[in-house]
């Protein structure tokens, strides 16, 4: 069962294509990160599954309803933009959140307690909300996009503004609830908090989908191309093997590109003609999958 | 309809906490008391000083002269530091020579009025003609003065030529006049004094003012709800959770909540205010009703009115230019209440009932006036009314739905009117 389909979303401000025939299933129980580079059309896609800005056209479904009115108590969403009522408690802010999305007032005295210990807000509890520092009113944010015990979590950009240490207090809190079941959907522009976290990537650049697929199926697609060798004497012949694309010298090393992903047939070929001190299948980060792909 | 219940519940409880809303409740009463006070202080403190004023004659009966400086040379007496001087231009040969003399005097500013008596003021239809150049406002007291010293010259005169007893005629116009409001039952008789029935008279306009003041002090309170959510970016977190529809109807109900309270408030603070200067203010359970219909459906126009204002704007003071052209119209029934009071029946009366903005505060003016409205008169209004809140709502609600996620550039009339044939 998918957690959230977008059918051929489009989505144009004025001349601008934000988001072009957009076609996404998300998984239930799945981590999804929708990369892509500033004003790629992230936060555009994000609210328009929320129902915050309406697709020009193409359907959106949301935890099997078309209807997003229905489901909104069982859904947590971090805008990208975000705020809180200035003047009120942290502590009332929470129950406020959490009352509007229908959890009851008994639920309530527990969850709210809960949460603040969890985001370590506990001491900040009857602060108002404009006397705490910009990664309190964060974490804050968090809880109360959570306070629903929600089974789809949205979360816009989550990571920004946030020290490591905060960071890695949300990241534990995220592969919590992938622990429980939950779904969870995230966009970032930093990619090795995507490569931690996700099962599944979403590359998208100027409203265009480049890439969708599992996060294991990205790399392995990438990766097998690549092979890092090390070998005593002449290397010339490296690149005259059949299976040889383009050969990077780095001192010693050398970063070879292959036609094939079948690394052995390289590797043996390697063994007939020299020693080989070194032999490396090289796993690119997400970061150069990323730089590859977008860059122009 | 429970998460509109808990907008509205919030929108109740942090408004009521604001200092504005605090001050306001508290000042607005203080202040009208003030300005009541202090406005029967100043002007029973008629005898200010003032500098002379120059009053120059001619009487071309030539028969008043004395009667005049007697009557001036008292007055100044009585008043050293509120002086009249009078000069005397008398006619020697030709009668309209001197007046243009006199005139030209007026002019070159050497006096402040002058004064012509006709030659047959004594007998005939003649007039005591008063001309002024260019008066000061400020001297508009003195000049009434002026005026009941020359008649009060002639008076006397008229009454010595008919040799008539001035105590005499003094007694026969005397008749007192004693004003009694009886009460529910017997014994319960009080004297009601003339401010008795000017604060009656006022009844009218207090209620109409507390329907505009309700109305219009918690529509301030939307505006800021509204751009404080806009500013403070929380407004996606909102729709996350609730509808724009849900949203909206929770802001409108929790300052409605307000608005009542205040109102409630206010008005029991009148009435107390009334019972303890003796007032028996004539306030019926049926307008009270009435109040209570047109107070809820007026607010709710206003009010949505305000959200559609306030959700394409992104300051309070953007919010002023569009705000302009309705608080215009709510001030016709503000300015146009005297004659409303006296004519409730009138075509003006009648005609404002079915302006919607301020079908409220006429009706409830009328009502209160104590004019026989027909009860399809009610009826019918009631209705328009209603529909006109219909109709708002719908197009705030699509306004708000678009707006309330625009920062930046204010949308333009067009692009508002594509919002509303948006599904």
């Amino acid at each position: 069962m998918n957690a959230v389909t977008l059918d051929n979303v489009c989505k144009s401000f004025g001349q601008v294509h934000a988001v072009e025939n957009l076609s996404v299933e998300v998984p239930a129980g799945s981590v999804y990160g929708f990369l892509g580079p500033n004003g790629a059309g992230k936060t555009t896609t994000l609210r328009m599954i929320m129902n915050i800005i309406r697709p020009d056209s193409g359907r959106i479904e949301i935890l099997g309803d078309g209807q997003i009115e229905q489901v909104k108590n069982r859904i947590g969403y971090m805008p990208e933009e975000r705020g809180l009522y200035r003047k009120m408690t942290a502590r009332k802010v929470l129950a406020y959140f959490g009352a509007i999305k229908g959890v009851n007032d008994k639920e309530l005295a527990q969850r709210v307690p809960h949460w603040l210990q969890r985001v370590e807000l506990a001491d900040w509890a009857d602060k108002k909300v404009e006397e705490l520092s910009r990664g309190m009113h964060q974490k804050l944010q968090f809880a109360v996009t959570v306070i629903n015990d929600p089974e789809l979590v949205i979360l816009d950009e989550p990571f920004s503004g946030l020290d490591p240490l905060n960071q890695d207090l949300l990241k534990n809190i995220i592969l919590e609830m992938r622990n429980e079941g939950k779904t969870i959907i995230f966009s970032t522009h930093v990619m090795h908090e995507a490569e931690k976290l996700c099962d599944f990537i979403l590359l998208i650049n100027k409203g265009k989908l480049i890439l969708d697929d599992t996060l294991d199926n990205v790399r392995s697609r990438q990766s097998a191309h690549t092979v890092s060798v090390e070998l005593e004497g002449d290397t010339a012949f490296v690149e005259n093997l059949p299976m040889v694309t383009a050969v990077k010298s780095e001192g010693k090393r050398l970063d070879v590109t292959l036609t094939d992903p079948d690394t052995q047939q390289f590797l043996q070929a390697l063994m007939q003609r020299a020693r080989v001190r070194a032999f490396e299948v090289k796993v690119p980060s997400l970061h150069e999958i990323f730089v590859n792909l977008v860059a122009p | 309809m429970q998460k509109i219940l808990k907008v509205a519940q919030r929108e109740y409880i942090e408004t009521a906490k604001t200092k504005t809303f605090i001050i306001g409740i508290l000042m607005t009463p203080v202040i009208i008391g003030a300005i009541i006070f202090f406005t029967s202080r100043i002007s029973g403190d008629k005898a200010g000083p003032r500098p002379p004023i120059r009053v120059a004659v001619t009487d071309i009966s030539k028969t008043l002269a004395e009667d005049i400086k007697t009557s001036f040379d008292d007055y100044n007496k009585r008043n050293p530091n509120r002086q009249f001087l009078l000069q005397r231009f008398d006619v020697q040969q030709d009668a309209n020579a001197v007046q243009i003399q006199g005139k030209a005097k007026l002019r070159n500013g050497q006096a402040d009025v002058y004064v012509v008596l006709d030659e047959d003021i004594l007998q005939g239809p003649g007039k005591i003609r008063f001309y002024t150049h260019k008066p000061k406002p400020a001297n508009i007291d003195a000049f009434w003065t002026i005026e009941s010293l020359f008649r009060k010259a002639v008076e006397n005169r008229r009454y010595e030529m008919e040799e008539l007893d001035r105590k005499l005629l003094a007694r026969l116009r005397n008749v007192p006049i004693e004003r009694l409001e009886i009460g529910a039952a017997d014994g319960q008789e009080q004297v009601q004094s003339q401010a008795h029935s000017i604060v009656n008279m006022m009844v009218p306009f207090f209620f109409m003012y507390l329907m505009f003041m309700g109305m219009v002090g918690t529509g301030q309170h939307m505006l800021s709800s509204i751009i404080e959510e806009k500013n403070s970016r929380v407004i996606e977190v909102l729709l996350s959770a609730v509808s724009p529809f849900q949203l909206m109807a929770g802001k409108i109900l929790g300052l409605a909540g307000i608005g009542l309270s205040v109102t409630a408030l206010w008005s029991a603070a009148a009435f107390a205010a009334a019972r303890w200067q003796g007032l028996n203010v004539g306030v019926t359970p049926e307008l009270m009703v009435y109040f209570v219909i047109y107070y809820i459906l007026g607010y709710l126009l206003f009010s949505a009115i305000l959200t559609g204002i306030g959700s394409v704007c992104n300051t309070i003071k953007e919010t002023q230019s569009l705000m302009m052209p309705v608080m215009l119209i709510f001030i016709i029934p503000m300015i146009a209440w005297f004659k409303l009071v006296q004519s409730p029946d009138g075509t003006m009366a009648r005609v404002l009932s079915f302006v919607p903005p301020v079908t409220p505060m006429v009706m409830i003016l009328r009502l209160a006036a104590g004019s026989n409205v027909l009860f399809v008169e009610i009826g019918a209004s009631i209705i328009v009314l209603a529909a006109a809140v219909l109709v708002v709502i719908w197009a705030a609600a699509k306004i708000f739905r678009a707006g309330i996620l625009m920062y930046g550039k204010k949308p333009g009339l067009f692009e508002i009117l594509r919002w509303l044939r948006q599904s």
